[in-house]
Formats: structure tokens, C-alpha cells, sequence
């Protein structure tokens, strides 16, 4: 099970089906939040990760099984909306207090 | 965390699979979805029934449709592959399948792309390591050349035939459902699958392609508009902010926003989930806007891919404005009926919700706790 320090967080890559829609809607409003703490956000489709894509991966629960197989040292939060999910703040922080996250 | 992974972990072996074939197929044909407009504009705008018929630039269409659209999927494909080498190998390849067919081959171009570039990757995986230094420009160019003509030689007379067999079987299959009015039935299958993330994979994989071909010959077709209506997805989001549960309410507006205007449809995924018995009003209005297409004889000229209304707008032929408008607005009202009537059953039906209790009490706790640390 792959963990990581919040503080070690240095870039977060939110994943989708095409990398081209809903994640890239995602890392706006994440870019945004996370921007204070010097945390880069991009996104990508999630067939194309790797685990040298980012520090944490954020998808959606439906894609969290091929987000593990792509990225299988990486850690892979799930979240179930696309706006105002618990696992942004969550995520946040984390970052902020630097909980480890080992999801 | 690790409780709301269990589900969709434990049932998603086959689902993974069959997202991943289609997020293959949707990253072919995605990036090029900018093309794909373009070549419905043009189409919209010179062909002799469109707004401003030209006969000049209305010859850019065919070659267009027929060539430069497959050709770039095959190079995008290719690329997913093998980079750049299976880039140019998948897209000459794949001019063996175009040259071998009289439709456009879509189809065709995402079986050829990625097939030619694996061909050539497992040949560089292999040789690559055995050439004499200083050997490798011309080794590398000769292979991906002679390759090449290999894999367009039997794109030509193999892929080309079967893949133009297979669309046609396609067609004929939706011409059946249409002929006898049971097209709108489609969205029992459709719906359900669009939630489950499945969306790119049909509309880009089974749609998009019947699709092109029945436009290339009737200048628009039913096919694009089957997935792509944003009307059941705004339906359920009124739904939501109607009779859903009060604390996604807020959430509901901002949603319907990005799903109707920005044509981002995965938004509304997750309140289907949430809620699965929603899924009846996505039907519900699903098959209401297939129905109305039908009868109204509606089409679109491309793909209006993202789903939004502008995209819609934007592909809709000339004189065709009533039958899409008028389906998405009629599978919105339906998909919102049907939506309120069942939120507010299961309200009174499980005045507590035991899911739903946990939900709240869960993001209560994660709301409770960020205001206070942040003032900390």
C-alpha cells in the first residue's frame, strides 16, 4: 500500500477517462486551493500514468482500479463528486498539516 | 476512504476492462475532436443544401471525412503505441484501409493505428538492440518504411473489407431500429453505461463511427445525438436540486452549469450513483429524446463533442433546428419528472437513509473540521 507524508506532496495529477474534460475542470479548481502551498496540479488520462506522473493521483472512484494498475506505487484517491468531495479536503489537508495519506 | 474504493473495486474487474478498451478508443479520437468540428462547420457552411453553399471550398468535405479525419486517429493512435514512430507508421498504414473502402474508416483507422505501431514496436524491441553502431537512422527508417507498406498492403486488402463489412452490418442493425421505430429502446444500454464512465467509449467507439458514415451520404445522422443530449442529464440534476438530498442541493446549480453549457457530462455521474434508481429518469429521457429525434426527423451534421449545448448548436444543419432542440428539451422535462417522482418516493419510503445518514455525517465531519483548523 503506497503512503506518502502530506508535506512531501509536490505535485498532484488528477486523472480521467480522456484527460481532457472533467479533470482538467478538477485541476483549475484545485490548481487554485493548493497554489498557497506550492503543490503543482495537472491532469492526464488515466491509461497514460505512470508511477513518475505526480506524487498523488486524484480520479474518480469508477477509475481508481486502472489508476492502481497504471500507477501501482503511487497513491490513488478516489472521490465521488466533482465538486466539493471530502477527499479535496482531505487532501488539503493533508498538505497543509502534513497527515500522510495511504490510499 | 478505503470503504468507498470497496464497491466499485470489487465489482470493477470487467468494468475496468471494458473502460479501458474504451479510453483507448476515446483517446484515438478525442484529440482530434477540434478537427472533427471543423469539418462540421465547413460541411454546415458550404455544402449546396448548407448557409452559405460554395462549390469550391464544399470540395474540401470528402477528402476530409474520408482521409484526413481516419488518418489522424490511426496517427493518434499509433502514438499511444509506440510515439512517434507509431505515429507515422499508423497513420501510413492506414491509408491502405482508406484506399481499400469506400466509407469513411473510422473504425478501420482504430484498428489499424495502434495494430501497425505494435507491429513496429515489437520488431524495434527485437532488432533495435542487434544493430551495429551508427546503423540505427537507417535501420530505423528502412523498418518503419518496408513495415509500412506491409501493414497497408493488408490494410488494403484484409482490415479495409472486414472493418467496411463490419459498419455496414452496423448500419443496417440501426437502420432496423429505426425503420421499426425502436431506436429509442438504445437508451436502456446507453444510459446506464454512460454513468458507469462508459461515455467516450460508445460515442467515440460505436456511435461516432456509424455515424460519419450516414452523414458522409445524408449530410447529418441520428447517430450523434444518442449519447451526446445533455437534456436526461440536466433532468436528473433538477431532479436533485428539486427533491435530492439538502445537502447536495447547493451543489446542484454549479453542476448543471458545467454538464449544460460546458457539456462536461461525467458531473452528473456521480448523483446517478449516488442514487441509482435515478437511472430510470436518465432513461426515461433518454429514450424520450431519441424518440423525438426520430420522429422529427432530426440529425447532426458532426459530433457535438463536449456534450454542451453550444456544441449542439454549433452542428445542427441548416433548417434543423426544431427536432434537436425540441428532443433535448422534452428528454430534460421527462428525465426531471421521472427524477422528482422517484427522490421524493425514496423520501418517504426510508425517512432514514442509512447511506445517506453516513454520507452526510461523513462530509458533515470533513466540513466540521476544516473551518476550525483553518481558523486555528
Amino acid at each position: 500500500m503506497p503512503t506518502i507524508e502530506g508535506t512531501a506532496v509536490r505535485h498532484v495529477v488528477v486523472a480521467c477517462e480522456a484527460g481532457m474534460g472533467s479533470s482538467v475542470l478538477l485541476t483549475n479548481q484545485l490548481a487554485s486551493r493548493l497554489k498557497g502551498y506550492g503543490v503543482e496540479v495537472t491532469h492526464s488520462p488515466v491509461n497514460r500514468l505512470t508511477d513518475d506522473t505526480g506524487d498523488v493521483v486524484l480520479c474518480h472512484v469508477g477509475l481508481v482500479d486502472r489508476a492502481r494498475q497504471a500507477a501501482p506505487n503511487t497513491v490513488v484517491m478516489g472521490f465521488n463528486m466533482f465538486m466539493g468531495d471530502p477527499a479535496f479536503d482531505t487532501l488539503e489537508a493533508a498538505i497543509r498539516d502534513g497527515a500522510s495519506l495511504d490510499v | 476512504m478505503s470503504a468507498t474504493m470497496a464497491g466499485p473495486a470489487a465489482a470493477g474487474g470487467w468494468r475496468a476492462r471494458v473502460q479501458k478498451f474504451g479510453g483507448n478508443l476515446a483517446a484515438m479520437v478525442m484529440p482530434n475532436i477540434g478537427a472533427f468540428i471543423a469539418w462540421g462547420l465547413l460541411t454546415a457552411l458550404f455544402i449546396p443544401t448548407g448557409w452559405i453553399p460554395n462549390e469550391g471550398l464544399a470540395t474540401m468535405v470528402g477528402p476530409i471525412i474520408t482521409m484526413l479525419l481516419p488518418v489522424l486517429i490511426a496517427y493518434t493512435g499509433g502514438r499511444l503505441v509506440h510515439d512517434q514512430r507509431g505515429a507515422v507508421i499508423g497513420a501510413f498504414a492506414t491509408m491502405g484501409v482508406i484506399a481499400g473502402s469506400e466509407i469513411p474508416q473510422f473504425l478501420g483507422a482504430m484498428v489499424m493505428g495502434p495494430l501497425a505501431a505494435w507491429v513496429l514496436k515489437e520488431f524495434d524491441k527485437v532488432v533495435l538492440p542487434k544493430i551495429r553502431s551508427g546503423f540505427e537512422m537507417l535501420t530505423n527508417n528502412f523498418s518503419l518504411g518496408i513495415i509500412g507498406i506491409v501493414m497497408a498492403i493488408a490494410g488494403y486488402y484484409a482490415i479495409g473489407p472486414v472493418v467496411t463489412a463490419i459498419t455496414e452490418a452496423l448500419g443496417n442493425g440501426v437502420d432496423v431500429l429505426v425503420t421499426n421505430s425502436l431506436l429509442p429502446l438504445v437508451s436502456i444500454l446507453v444510459e446506464p453505461a454512460k454513468v458507469l464512465f462508459l461515455n467516450n467509449a460508445i460515442n467515440h467507439g460505436v456511435f461516432g463511427p456509424i455515424g460519419v458514415v450516414e452523414a458522409e451520404e445524408l449530410g447529418k445522422s441520428i447517430m450523434f445525438m444518442i449519447e451526446t443530449n445533455p437534456g436526461p442529464g440536466l433532468g436528473i440534476l433538477i431532479a436533485f436540486w428539486l427533491a435530492g438530498p439538502r445537502n447536495v442541493r447547493p451543489s446542484v446549480p454549479g453542476a448543471a452549469i458545467i454538464h449544460f453549457l460546458g457539456g462536461i457530462h461525467e458531473i452528473y455521474f456521480p448523483y446517478v450513483l449516488m442514487k441509482p434508481r435515478l437511472i430510470l429518469a436518465a432513461i426515461a429521457g433518454g429514450a424520450t429524446g431519441v424518440a423525438t429525434f426520430m420522429v422529427t426527423g432530426a440529425g447532426l451534421v458532426a459530433t457535438p463533442s463536449p456534450g454542451s449545448i453550444f456544441a449542439w448548436l454549433a452542428v445542427m444543419p441548416r433548417g434543423g433546428f426544431v427536432g434537436p432542440l425540441l428532443g433535448i428539451l422534452l428528454s430534460t422535462i421527462v428525465s426531471a419528472v421521472v427524477g422528482t417522482l422517484l427522490l421524493k418516493m425514496e423520501r418517504t419510503e426510508e425517512a432514514t437513509d442509512t447511506d445517506l445518514a453516513e454520507a452526510k455525517a461523513q462530509s458533515a465531519a470533513n466540513k466540521g473540521t476544516k473551518p476550525q483548523t483553518a481558523g486555528a
